[in-house]
């Protein structure tokens, strides 16, 4: 039977009696759990650490070091970069940051190729927002967008600005453009890769990052 | 106790394993206090579960318009939708697409709909070697076991059982630390990942509006499998649909806070067509695996709200019965309260009659199930419709039952009768009854009668009342 066939089947078979359940008009009133009258940076940061993320909160002047502290802090050598077409980490800014990274004595690559993804110790990537209610942030592929650079390295750094972390969930899929536009891949990500699959006990870096840092920058857009 | 059907011998063995019972046990308890903490983080979370469940009924109530929407939606940007009437066919379509495009190494994320199809067998039967990447089925694949829960398949297994078979499977050095297991799976399973040419996952929901797939996971390992083949193929019942992107967040909010209590997993990854042209990495081609396998069946007839089931696994760990005989004597691929339901629902001529009846209705899983379904109510519909299966004996008992519980003076009878048959059996209970009621309270806790029945003491009391007023 093909699919054609299926579905007319089914709309005999659906008993046109039986009675239906409508949709419901509002969602948004009881699903919504954080609204824009909070401090938005406080409430991101402090879901984004519960769910076992790192939180950097910075200025516009000292994001860079911020970054490149925590890399340092890693050992961490081997850098991939990789711009956000939307937000706070544009192109000029990934550029800048992959010169501050190489003079602090990092090799730093901008290209995200199978070699360089899986030999980093450390991607950094912009994001197109952030979630204040989950602590979510959220990565859509793209010309420039490897759907492995926030995935494949051990450690990722996501470099969000304060200007782009909305209230709640809602709000991200309100806004999600439904036409061509919509991206190919979404990455909501609540924290590093984790699995309790042993025994109940919590193991962060199963397959994914094991340390995720998010690093959120207080001025600029 | 004696076992007779293949289901009771099931449970004899798994109650008898001391160790199982008390992993099982101690794992859900974890997690149903998980699930609660979640749930209360909520500002009204029985609102938002009534609106999933208004939701969910509403895209089954108009289910053939929402699937035409998201298949026209697939094809749209770019992927193919093929149907698989039953299992058989999803499973030739899935060995066909790796075959005819010389795809070899295949990587599976976790995905119930494709352990309820064994795809694995059928796929290594044309050669293939699927690679199961999820922690948790990786280990049921290397030790050739079967996941005994629909969201932490091992939960059965302790880490010792873990490190030998990791040992024994991948050659690594002895370890019964969950960090080193696990990176050592990670290890092993990267390699793999960078090689892969063929991902299968599973799909948590489907929106209709834009033909997005949602697939929600906490390891990576579905990410990785999504992202890094060739070719993606997403397996998913017909079921799986919701209308809008702006739905999402409404089910998105229950589903890991009623499975781990967690506000949202690790990752929620919507994927809308295959890799686009400009893209810098993904798949270049997307199969989307639409599986009916008895599905219509059951949304044609009265338990059409089964379908709404998202997959928590809340109702097994709410479960006294799950937890008491863990998920293997279920001797199904669904265990606990809702594969009490769909299994049969799913198999009608399968010989899962009995599994209705495990159950003690107490209803804790209606009360955890994030999208209402009533499961107690449906428990209940479904044996009835299956009384036929009962031995002769057991009819007449019932008939008699029924008998005297509408007749006073009958249940009078009875009750004085039964006092004098129903004997301590030796343990405090009265398990050793007479006849062919042996049958009854062998596998039961039946307290021995009491000397005076409540109905003794209210007279008593009541004309005791009576000399005082």
């Amino acid at each position: 039977m093909n699919l054609q066939d299926f579905l007319s089947s089914l709309t005999k078979r659906g008993g046109g009696d039986r009675e239906r359940t409508p949709l419901p008009d509002d969602l948004e009133s009881a699903v919504r759990q954080v609204d824009g009258n909070v401090d938005l940076i406080g409430v991101f940061a402090a879901s984004a650490e519960a769910a076992g993320a790192r939180v950097r909160r910075t200025s516009g002047a000292d994001w860079l070091t911020a970054i490149a502290g925590i890399l340092g802090d890693l050992d961490a050598t081997r850098i991939c970069t990789q711009a956000a077409e939307v937000g706070f980490l544009s192109r000029a800014r990934s550029a800048e940051l992959s010169e501050h990274l190489r003079d602090s004595g990092m090799t730093v690559s901008t290209d995200t190729g199978d070699d360089e993804l899986f030999s980093a110790d450390a991607s950094i990537t912009g994001v197109s927002a952030a979630i204040a209610e989950t602590g979510t942030v959220v990565c859509e592929s793209g010309p420039n967008a490897a759907r492995g650079a926030s995935l494949i390295p051990p450690v990722h750094v996501a470099v969000v600005g304060a200007a782009q972390i909305i209230p709640d969930l809602c709000d991200y899929f309100e806004q999600l453009p439904g036409g061509p536009e919509l991206p190919a891949n979404v990455n909501l990500i609540t924290g590093p890769s984790k699995t309790a699959d042993i025994e109940g006990t919590l193991v962060t870096g199963v397959h994914g990052p094991g340390k995720l840092f998010i690093v959120v920058v207080a001025t600029g857009s | 106790m004696s076992a007779s059907t293949p289901f009771q011998q099931r449970v004899a063995a798994a109650v008898a394993d001391k160790r199982v019972v008390r992993a099982v046990h101690l794992a859900t308890l974890k997690k149903v206090e998980a699930r609660e903490a979640g749930m209360d983080q909520l500002r009204d979370f029985e609102q938002i579960r009534s609106l999933a469940a208004q939701v969910k009924q509403h895209t089954l109530d108009y289910l053939p318009r929402y699937l035409e929407q998201f298949v026209e939606q697939i094809e749209g940007r770019g992927g193919a939708v093929h149907f698989a009437p039953d299992a058989e066919a999803a499973r030739r379509i899935i060995c066909d697409i790796a075959t005819s495009r010389g795809l070899k190494r295949v990587v599976k994320s976790k995905s119930m709909t494709s352990e309820e199809i064994h795809l694995n067998q059928a796929l290594e039967a044309v050669g293939l070697r699927p690679v199961e990447t999820d922690l948790g089925e990786f280990i049921v694949q290397i030790d050739h076991d079967t996941p005994s829960h629909i969201v932490t398949p091992i939960i059965h297994k302790d880490r010792r059982q873990i490190a030998q078979a990791m040992q024994r499977e991948l050659g690594c050095e002895y370890t019964e630390d969950p960090t080193e297991l696990t990176m050592i799976a990670r290890r092993h399973l990267r390699e793999i990942f960078r090689n892969c040419d063929l991902g299968i996952s599973g799909v948590n929901f489907g929106v209709a509006e834009t033909g997005t797939l949602c697939i929600c996971t906490n390891e990576g390992n579905g990410r990785l499998t999504v992202s890094r083949p060739r070719v993606h193929v997403a397996l998913m019942g017909i079921e799986k649909v919701i209308p809008r992107m702006r739905d999402l967040p409404v089910f998105l909010k229950l589903l890991a806070r009623s499975s781990t209590g967690q506000p949202l997993t690790v990752y929620t990854t919507l994927i809308s067509g295959p890799k686009r042209l400009q893209d810098a990495d993904g798949p270049e081609e997307l199969h989307v695996v639409l599986m009916d396998a008895g599905r219509s069946d059951i949304w044609a007839g009265e338990f059409r709200e089964v379908l709404r089931c998202i997959r928590c696994g809340a109702c097994l760990n709410a479960c006294p019965v799950y937890r008491n005989i863990g998920g293997h004597a279920y001797g199904s691929v669904y265990p606990g309260p809702i594969g009490a339901l769909l299994t049969p629902l799913l198999h009608p001529a399968g010989g899962h009659e009995e599994l209705p009846r495990a159950s003690s209705l107490c209803g804790a899983c209606g009360v955890a199930c994030p999208v209402k379904i009533d499961i107690p109510d449906l428990l209940v519909r479904l044996r009835a419709q299956t009384h036929r299966s009962h031995p002769l004996a057991k009819r007449v008992a019932m008939r008699m039952w029924l008998w005297a519980m509408k007749s006073p003076l009958v249940f009078r009878l009875g009750q004085r009768l039964l006092r004098g048959l129903l004997k301590d059996g030796g343990d405090g209970w009265a398990t050793d009854g007479p006849g062919p009621l042996r049958a009854w309270t062998q596998p039961r806790d039946l307290p021995i009668p009491p000397k005076r029945s409540f109905r003794a003491i209210w007279q008593a009391e009541l004309s005791n009342e009576d000399k005082r007023g």
